[in-house]
């Protein structure tokens, strides 16, 4: 198994840290290029929920692990702010026309289309989002990439 | 992101390169929203080559939406092209294909013009 983690501030000016963060992640582990986006795009929009729906409270802090674990890449994203699933929010209407379209709710609904597993938990007073997928063949064996 | 303009006739090509992400979103809609008011020229027709577009999130998905939207309204024609596999994977999840015209090519996107039904 091998784990990485970083924890940045909940602010938007912080997305390209992440994800220099997942490149060298995927770099140092030697996964399939072909995956790496939607990590990214996962990455993004969970974060970016974050700093978008999170409360004011400043200094609030965002963990984020990538654990490659039997061929399965999870993704952890964990804040101290108060209570929010975003999972509850509601699946935006992907069939509606174009003058009634809407974005919000569009991000957590790819990344949950994308994702084989999404979960929600709120442990120790902090929320918990974690996303797994299992990565296309071809890649570097987990067991060549284990460096911990 | 680097974005490009091309005049096609009656149709401006707009090529965005790199990312459309939260960060590039911004500019990107603004540099649409000034091809769309027709500061330039007015175009008959305004078409997104994604060629060269390596990633779109729900931030870009919404710039095309709002640009698509005000096409509509102000009675030109909106499609995008080429779009790269990871990014054509979005507007098909999103459902955005279905709103939007989308063409494998460039060529297949200026047909309509061509034809005189712009």
């Amino acid at each position: 198994m091998t784990e990485q983690r970083i924890c940045v501030a909940r602010d938007a000016a912080q997305v390209p840290v992440l994800m220099r963060f997942l490149k060298e992640f995927w770099s140092a582990a030697g996964l399939p290029p072909a995956d790496s986006v939607k990590f990214e795009l996962a990455l993004e929009e969970v974060f970016m929920n974050l700093v978008m729906h999170g409360s004011s409270e400043a200094g609030t802090q965002v963990e984020v692990s990538v654990i490659l674990c039997d061929g399965g890449l999870t993704l952890m994203v964990e804040d101290d702010g108060p209570a929010f699933d975003p999972l509850l929010l509601p699946a935006p209407d992907v069939a509606a026309s174009l003058e009634e379209r809407k974005v919000g709710g569009l991000g957590v609904f790819l990344v949950r289309q994308m994702m084989d597993a999404v979960s929600y938990q709120r442990v120790a007073a902090r929320n918990q989002l974690r996303m797994t997928k299992r990565l296309i063949a071809g890649g570097a064996a987990p067991g060549v990439a284990s460096g911990v | 992101m680097k974005i490009r303009l091309e005049a096609h006739g009656a149709a401006t090509l707009v090529i965005p390169e790199g990312r459309l992400d939260f960060g590039t979103a911004t500019g990107f809609q603004a540099q649409l929203e000034q091809v769309l008011a027709g500061t330039r020229t007015a175009p008959a027709a305004v078409i997104i080559d994604c060629a060269g577009l390596e990633y779109v999130s729900s931030a870009g998905l919404r710039v095309f939406l709002l640009a698509a939207r005000s096409s509509q309204r102000a009675g030109l024609r909106f499609a995008i092209c080429s779009l790269q596999p990871a990014v054509r994977e979005v507007f098909e999840l999103s459902g955005f294909n279905r709103v939007i015209a989308v063409h494998t090519d460039r060529a297949a996107a200026l047909a309509p013009l061509q034809q005189g039904r712009a």
